[in-house]
């Protein structure tokens, strides 16, 4: 229900700006990103731009790609944050022994069952830290409500409770979800829209750009590369937007579109420089060239069938 | 309200001399503001129109900067310190996430500004930008997003805090009168709305998406703060009003629809309207099949009481997290020829609608955004009919708007001089996967890619019909929250760093500004010293302006 869109922009902004300093790059960020975030990428070291990319998480779920940057102090980060990171062998532990004495009445997935609640949705758990509310009740029982009391070690109630509490965590921390299946398409309709209606041809070919693509990418990512081709903040040069800047003398300045709003526009040139220029108006004349125009184009058109025949299909391309 | 104000009309003519400088004669509350803003949208009815017209189309270009205020939050030296949590670690108050970012939109009360992020509230001189006091409050957790100001009764202030608890202040020190906690952050409840004087009534909402709670609007006492009414979100039981949209009491109450906008009133209705919060499990359905009331709607609420007046709902069994949280902007027009009284929301789901704020009628509805392609069109009753297929599935769906909407919570804006709703909008696609099977999701229940934004717009909107009359597409970035005036001037971040004016008219630019970071709430105006003042948050600043002399 809360706004996402501002928060990567909002964690990019944070960047040093020690780094700002214009260059020359291999890649550069696409449009969306501010002046401010002008940071080279070039020059940063792989994990922290692993970092950048992280935190682009937090605003729109991506491929969970990255670690979340720096785990944010308890409590800060929002949903996920204040949950703790149990090892496997406690929460197995926890498992066996809540599916052996509780799952009967909780459920085994501990949502509730035939005679017990929702444990997932329990005050006492959520309020609970390492058991000692959990321990409360598992040791007493609630005889009121018919449930028995279990003579569990303290051990056996901490596993329980980080159990209980990675459970919360799952549903409270969208970041890890996971998605389960795109593949559900058919590939031979795929490959007859890829080669009609969807107009495919025109830029890309089997045995040419998208040879062996089904080998390169996993379904899912085809099927996000189908409609988004731009994924993340990097572009290379080949799917970048590309301006040509005309100006009042005459002479034209092109090079890959860094920035633009109603006042300035900002280029990469060939030469790798960073090139700005002020706007009034129509003053200077601008061409913009987006070669991932025709994916944008069928966002409009696309029926999700079509989509998943596409990524059917070209997950055939092995 | 004749009846307090009569009040309040004798009792300043006894005690006149008791108004102490500082303090928010109520009055202000009812009449668009010119040398205050005393409450959230500057009045009740949420337009943002300002009647000054000191600046205007002929002389903005004279427009300066008169100074700017940055916010530095946390434990700093100095600050008046509150709270239920543990002293912060070095860095942690001010390095969250999110970032600092100004969403708060300044209460100003005779010369003197209040606001907050969250954990923090200030005291800043409306005329020169010098920090009075600075109050921080020692979190126990909750999401840090953003908090949106405080809300003043008499010489009080009050805001809510992201582990939500409603916090009292003194406006002259800023020291603490009381704090009382509203709502369990350990639930994943997290508050964000500015509160809403309306009488003796302080209006809290809160927030929490996270794993499936309640929502609920409440009254508190302003000298007290002890509880006046609760309404919740959703029917509390099987046979209550609403329950038929649930399959179970399980699923109503843990149906979401949260409260975190601040609403907008109508003194002589005695309504106070808000747009709920969209339904949990946020984009998983299957458990509650239905209509899931009073989530993503349009609700009026009785004043005295909390009791639901009418309630119109915008996005039925939502699961695109298209809550409905923005601003029910308030005026009074002509459709069909006759004269009413109205209610305008541009909607997160990509609708524009426009009711009968009497009876919650509709009579408008139209989409805005050209891409949007979930809904069927409208029923009889104006209300959007969603097309199944576009919920989220396993294998993928491509909806437009995505989660984030057409529009979300920045403030809209209304100027009764060209008759136009201002809002900004955003035009982008995502694809939703439904994650959880379960008959019993829990939290979201599926997640999104983005496919790509196609843009971000201001668009002007004629409220008779929905149709968008002009429109500006910003070439990079996107708008924030919006205001006019009587001297002719539209308002807009433009979501490259600079403040722009336009013509409302037609949308011509004007007048812009570069600033140190993207305008992050909605800009405000009043006057003092017979100069109109401009004052706008971007990033962690306030910069205000004012005309060259």
């Amino acid at each position: 229900m809360m706004p996402t869109l501002s928060a990567a922009a909002t964690f990019m902004k944070r960047g040093d700006k020690s780094h700002s300093t214009p260059g020359k790059r291999d890649t550069i960020p696409t449009e969306p990103l501010r002046r401010d975030a002008l940071i080279d990428f070039g020059k940063l070291p792989r994990v922290a731009l692993l970092l950048l990319y992280g935190a682009g998480c937090l605003a729109w779920p991506q491929t969970p790609a990255a670690p979340p940057p720096n785990k944010p102090p308890k409590g800060f980060a929002g949903a996920g944050g204040d949950y703790k990171e149990y090892d496997p062998a406690t929460l197995e532990r926890g498992k066996r022994t809540y599916t052996a004495n509780c799952a009967f009445c909780h459920g085994g997935n501990a949502k509730g069952g035939e005679s017990g609640p929702d444990l997932l949705r329990s005050i006492t758990v959520l309020h609970d830290e390492n058991g000692e509310l959990i321990g409360k009740v598992v040791l007493n029982g609630r005889p009121d409500k018919g449930m028995p009391k279990f003579n569990f070690t303290p051990e056996q109630i901490a596993d329980i409770s980080a159990f209980l509490h990675d459970g919360v965590r799952a549903a409270a921390e969208r970041s890890t979800y996971k998605i389960l299946n795109v593949l559900v398409g058919d590939a031979k309709a795929g490959e007859v829209y890829f080669n009609g209606a969807g107009g495919c041809t025109s830029c890309h070919s089997v045995t040419g750009d998208l040879a062996h693509i089904g080998a390169k990418y996993d379904a899912l990512n085809l099927q996000q590369k189908i409609v988004m081709p731009r994924e993340g903040r990097q572009v290379d040069k080949a799917t970048a937007v590309t301006a040509t800047v005309t100006l009042p003398s005459g002479e034209t300045v092109s090079g890959i579109l860094h920035h633009m709003d109603d006042f300035s526009i900002t280029l990469i040139d060939a030469q790798g420089d960073y090139r700005s220029f002020s706007r009034d108006g129509e003053v200077p004349k601008i061409e913009l060239h987006d070669p991932m125009k025709g994916h944008t184009e069928l966002l409009k058109q696309y029926t999700d069938a079509d989509i998943h025949n596409l990524t059917a299909y070209l997950v055939t391309l092995k | 309200m004749k009846i307090a104000r009569a009040a309040l009309t004798i009792w300043l003519i006894a005690f006149p001399a008791w108004l102490p400088a500082q303090m928010l004669n109520p009055e202000l509350l009812l009449k668009p503001p010119t040398n205050a803003w005393p409450t959230y949208n500057g009045d009740y009815s949420g337009r943002r129109f300002s009647t000054l017209a000191q600046i205007d189309q002929s002389n903005i270009k004279n427009l300066n900067l008169a100074w700017i205020y940055r916010a530095n939050p946390g434990e700093t030296p100095g600050a008046k310190v509150g709270g239920e949590g543990p002293a912060p670690l070095p860095g942690q108050s001010a390095g969250n996430p999110f970032g600092v970012s100004i969403k708060a939109t300044p209460l100003m009360v005779n010369g003197v500004l209040y606001f907050t992020t969250p954990d923090n509230t200030w005291a800043v001189d409306a005329r020169t930008g010098s920090e009075l006091w600075h109050y921080f409050w020692r979190t126990r957790g909750g999401i840090h997003i953003g908090n949106r100001g405080v809300g003043m009764y008499g010489n009080w202030l009050y805001f809510e805090t992201p582990d939500n608890y409603l916090v009292s202040l003194d406006a002259k020190t800023g020291k603490e009168r009381w704090h009382k906690e509203i709502a369990d952050v350990k639930q994943e409840y997290f508050s964000t709305p500015a509160p809403i004087v309306v009488g003796n009534h302080v209006i809290v909402g809160t927030g929490g998406d996270s794993l499936d709670v309640p929502g609920f609007l409440e009254a508190h006492d302003p000298e007290t703060g002890d509880l006046q009414w609760k309404w919740w979100s959703e029917p509390l039981k099987k046979g209550d009003e609403g329950s038929e949209s649930w399959p179970d009491e399980n699923s109503m109450r843990h149906g979401g629809g949260m409260t975190w906008i601040p609403g907008t009133y109508d003194p002589e209705l005695k309504l106070y309207y808000i747009g709920t919060g969209n339904p949990n499990p946020v984009m998983a359905g299957q458990s509650r099949r239905g209509d899931d009331l009073y989530t993503c709607s349009i609700v009026a609420l009785d004043i005295e009481t909390g009791k639901l007046k009418w309630y119109f709902q915008t996005s039925p069994h939502d699961t695109h997290d298209w809550d409905a949280a923005q601003t029910p902007v308030l005026f009074d027009g002509e459709i069909d020829g006759k004269p009413r009284k109205l209610l305008a929301q541009a909607n997160r789901n990509g609708y524009f609608f426009v009711l009968d704020r009497v009876t919650g009628k509709n009579l408008v509805s139209h989409p805005f955004l050209e891409t949007m392609n979930w809904s069927k069109g409208v029923d009889a009753n104006g209300r959007p009919i969603p097309n199944e297929a576009k919920e989220p599935q396993v294998p993928g769906v491509l909806v437009s708007p995505p989660s984030g909407g057409a529009t979300n919570w920045p403030p809209p804006s209304f100027d009764p001089e060209t008759g136009l709703f201002y809002v900004g909008t955003s035009a982008s696609y995502s694809v939703f996967y439904l994650t959880d099977t379960d008959p019993h999701p829990e939290g979201y229940g599926a997640t999104e890619r983005s496919s790509g934004g196609l843009g971000n717009t201001l668009r002007a909107i004629d409220y008779k019909t929905g149709k968008t009359v002009w429109r500006h597409d910003f070439p990079g970035g996107g708008t924030a929250g919006l205001l006019t005036t009587a001297g002719h001037l539209l308002f807009a971040g433009d979501g490259s760093q600079h403040l722009v004016a336009f013509d409302p008219a037609n949308g011509k630019i004007l007048w812009h500004c570069g600033l140190g970071g993207n305008v992050a709430n909605g800009p405000e105006t009043y006057m003092l010293d017979g100069k109109q003042y401009l004052v706008v948050g971007a990033g962690d600043s306030l910069y205000a302006f004012t005309l060259a002399r």
